[in-house]
Parts: structure tokens; C-alpha cells; sequence
């Protein structure tokens, strides 16, 4: 197994248990834990997509929420200070990208034709770009 | 807004932002899959299939730039709150752009041989060690990644079941999905892209928002909440005769907490200022008819209270206040979501 296929080995793997906590969560959890969810059935399949990718988070929230240990003063205090460090994430890592990338741009000639250097099959040469 | 996530407010704005934006994006595509082969330079030597990546491409660049834009634009100015309104639906737009674009390569540079398709993006340029040559399709992977993680996370349940504050934190990857997009455009068709057009739109459109990253935080840096005086566990917020009728004063109490303290009818009343929703500022919304709007999406609160009015389920935390001669003070230690608190009377004369 090479490396890009251990990396699909292991999505499919973490896509499979994710499936299995969404039909858990959406069949059983979500009424214990969220008042609202109670009698509304439309929206959860929209909720699929989410739990397939972040099931852990899932699991920890389920468990949080069912012992009744979330701290309600957490969901009125905002991450405002962020603001400053992605500012200056961006003012730093943009335009340093951009340089990066302009300085090594390839410049072509103005007359400049793409040549044919090999074919899939048999010989190939500036021959058959020429032809 | 929903009620037990049964969407009950699509008023005509939100269907005039969606519309808006739809016909934003297939105008873009149209014009430049009928139009950009006339004026762009080198076009002569692509086919249909490359076209029309390029054309999902720069369209999924410019509506992450846009969606990038309005966030600090609405701390700069007000008259852009009405575009955070609906950003979300942006966003999940745009990731099925992405998508698109990310189709229309896959089926033409990767396909056509013996290897799995999705395998052959990952191995077919491993030259991680250098900058030239550099597997740029990597950063494309990691943004597409992310913008549909945000997508999927996108419903109003996520952010009451995560809270805000976790639910932003993984919100907040829009701004790394950026810096990705950005390589991957740097690193791979910038090049050796000789379009004018192109380099403009897409150097200007980068470093437009870094700048408006970077005004917004000054400004937020300069002007922002002041803190509240402390002097135990109740602090001073400011002075009565600063109050205005239907609107608040904002301050910081510790970390991030702030408190919105606002006169109505000549009553003085504070709940906390994050939105039960999104965390938007209440304190920069106005009260009418005894109800607080936020300024983001229009929830709304009664400040004596805290609630939502009925159908609706929201709940802030309230304050309780006092006056100590002309000053505002407020217990810093929040009553529970939901806590009616009688309001102040504001002295007459103040």
C-alpha cells in the first residue's frame, strides 16, 4: 500500500465511523441533548456531512451535554482578540506568498510553441510537433 | 432564524441575497467561458476542458475574496452589515464552485491512465523539497478541506451544540483556506500566466483583504470596547449622562466577556453583549419596542430579560445594575441566560 492509497485507507476508515456515530447521534442523542432537535426530522440529515468529518467533536459535545457539565458563561465570551493575529497572519503571509511565487515565474519567449516531447506509445520527437 | 431548526424567516432580503449572488456567479462563469477567449492572451492553446476549470477556479478565488472582505468592511463601516446577513450561504456556494473546479482538473490531468484518479493528485509531484515545481495542487486539497468542513458545520444547530466559541475557533480555518488559496494560485497557473487581467484581479483581490484585515484590527485596536473599572464585583461602565435612549454602552468586564448596558423608557437595563447565535454585538444594535436587534442577523432580545421573543428560544445572560451617584455599575457576575432583571430608573436631571 502506497502512501496515497494509506491516506484513502484511512478516510474511509474515518468516514465509516463517523457514519456510525451520525445514525447514533441523529437517531438517539440529539433529543437527549438539544430540546429544539426534539419532533424536528428534516434538518438532520444536513447534519450527516458535519459528523462524518468532525465525529470526535461530536462525541465529546454528546457527552459534555448529557452530563450536563457545559459552562454556559463560554457561549457569551467571543474570540474577538483573533481578529488582531489573523490580521497580521495575512499582512505577513500574503504578500510574502505572492513574492515567493512572482519570483520564481517561468517567462516564455513571445514566440515561444509548445512542443510534443513523448507519446504514449512508440516514438516521439519535436518531429511530430513540427508535423 | 429558525425555530426548532424549522427555518421561519426567509424574508424577501434573504432571498434577494441569494439571488444576487447566484446570478453574481453565473454571470462571472458566463462571461468568461463565452467571452475570455477572445481577450485573454494565451487561451489559444487550452481546450474546453482546462477553460472551464480556469473559469470555476478564479470564480471560487473571487467569491472567497468577497466573503473575506465583508467581515472587516462591517467593522469599518456599518453600511456593510446587510452583506454578513447571509455570508454563509456565500460560503457553501463557494465551496460547490471549488468543487467544480477541482472536477474539471482531476478529469483531465489525472485521469486517462491505470491509477485511481483521486490517488494520481496526491503522488504525481512529490517535489516537496523545492519551491519551483512545488505540488501547489496540495494547498488546493487543504482549502477545498476546510471549506467543506465549514459548510457541513455551517447550520445553525452546530453552532448551539459546539457553542460560538468553539464553533468560530473552526470557522476561523476560512482564513488559513485563504493563505492556501492563495499559494496554490501563486504557485501554480500565476507561473506562467502572462494575462494582465488575471494578475491584477488576483494580486489586487489578496492584498486587498490583508488590508482590510489589518485597517479593521487597528481601528478595533484604537477604538474598541473600553475596559469596565473594577472595584470588586461590581464595576463602573460609565457615567448615566453618557446614555443615549435606545441604545447601549459597551464594555469589557474580563477576557472577552463584555456587557451592553442600555436605557429604554428611562430605565437602565444590561445584558451581556455576544448574541446568543453568533456572538454578534448586541450592543451595537438599537431597541425597539422594548427589543434589542442584533446588528448580524436580526435576533432579537428583550434587555430586560435577556429572552427571545416567543416563538423564539434565545437566551443572554443579564446583568444587574446600580447607580453610584452619575456612575453605571454593574455586578460583573452574570445572572444564568434568560434572568429578568428589574431595570434601573435613571436619575431625573442625569
Amino acid at each position: 500500500m502506497n502512501a496515497a492509497e494509506s491516506i484513502f485507507f484511512v478516510a474511509q476508515v474515518w468516514a465509516t465511523i463517523g457514519a456510525v456515530v451520525a445514525t447514533a447521534f441523529l437517531l438517539f442523542g440529539i433529543d437527549r441533548i438539544d430540546e429544539d432537535a426534539r419532533g424536528a426530522y428534516i434538518f438532520r440529515p444536513l447534519l450527516v456531512p458535519g459528523i462524518l468529518l468532525i465525529w470526535p467533536l461530536v462525541l465529546w459535545r454528546w457527552w459534555v451535554l448529557e452530563r450536563d457539565l457545559d459552562n454556559w458563561r463560554n457561549r457569551h465570551a467571543p474570540p474577538r482578540r483573533a481578529h488582531l493575529f489573523i490580521a497580521v497572519m495575512f499582512v505577513v503571509a500574503i504578500p510574502l506568498i505572492i513574492a515567493v511565487s512572482w519570483s520564481l515565474r517561468q517567462e516564455w519567449q513571445a514566440d515561444f510553441e509548445p512542443v510534443k516531447i513523448s507519446l504514449l506509445h512508440g516514438s516521439a520527437g519535436q518531429g511530430d510537433a513540427a508535423a | 432564524m429558525s425555530v426548532k431548526y424549522i427555518p421561519v424567516q426567509w424574508n424577501p432580503n434573504k432571498w434577494k441575497y441569494n439571488a444576487v449572488m447566484l446570478i453574481g456567479v453565473f454571470a462571472y462563469l458566463w462571461l468568461f467561458i463565452e467571452w475570455t477567449p477572445a481577450i485573454m492572451s494565451n487561451d489559444g492553446r487550452i481546450n474546453g476542458q482546462i477553460h472551464n476549470a480556469r473559469a470555476f477556479g478564479s470564480c471560487a478565488f473571487l467569491m472567497l475574496t468577497v466573503i473575506l472582505c465583508i467581515g472587516p468592511l462591517a467593522r469599518l463601516d456599518k453600511r456593510f452589515l446587510p452583506l454578513l446577513y447571509n455570508r454563509r450561504h456565500f460560503g457553501v456556494m463557494t465551496l460547490f464552485v471549488a468543487i467544480t473546479h477541482a472536477g474539471y482538473i482531476i478529469n483531465w490531468y489525472f485521469s486517462f491512465s491505470a491509477s485511481n484518479k483521486y490517488e494520481a493528485l496526491l503522488f504525481a509531484n512529490t517535489s516537496y523539497g523545492q519551491l519551483s515545481g512545488f505540488p501547489f495542487e496540495v494547498f488546493g486539497i487543504f482549502a477545498v478541506l476546510c471549506l467543506a468542513l465549514l459548510a457541513a458545520t455551517s447550520h445553525d444547530f452546530w453552532m448551539k451544540f459546539l457553542t460560538p466559541r468553539i464553533w468560530k475557533r473552526i470557522h476561523y480555518l476560512v482564513y488559513f483556506a485563504y493563505i492556501s488559496v492563495v499559494a496554490h494560485v501563486g504557485l501554480g497557473i500565476l507561473q506562467d500566466q502572462q494575462d494582465k487581467i488575471f494578475i491584477v484581479v488576483f494580486i489586487g483581490g489578496a492584498l486587498t483583504v490583508a488590508a482590510l484585515h489589518i485597517l479593521a484590527a487597528l481601528q478595533e485596536r484604537r477604538s474598541g470596547d473600553p475596559d469596565a473599572l473594577s472595584s470588586g464585583e461590581w464595576v463602573a461602565i460609565c457615567h448615566a449622562s453618557e446614555l443615549r435612549e435606545g441604545y447601549a454602552k459597551v464594555a469589557r468586564l474580563s477576557g472577552e466577556e463584555r456587557v451592553a448596558v442600555f436605557l429604554q423608557d428611562g430605565k437602565i437595563s444590561a445584558i451581556s453583549n455576544a448574541c446568543a447565535h453568533q456572538n454578534g454585538p448586541l450592543g451595537e444594535g438599537r431597541i425597539l419596542d422594548c427589543l434589542v436587534t442584533c446588528p448580524w442577523h436580526g435576533f432579537q432580545y428583550d434587555v430586560r430579560s435577556g429572552r427571545s421573543p416567543a416563538p423564539f428560544t434565545e437566551k443572554v445572560p443579564t446583568y444587574q445594575v446600580k447607580l453610584a451617584g452619575d456612575q453605571v455599575l454593574v455586578n460583573a457576575n452574570a445572572n444564568p441566560p434568560g434572568t429578568f432583571v428589574e431595570p434601573v430608573p435613571l436619575p431625573s436631571g442625569a
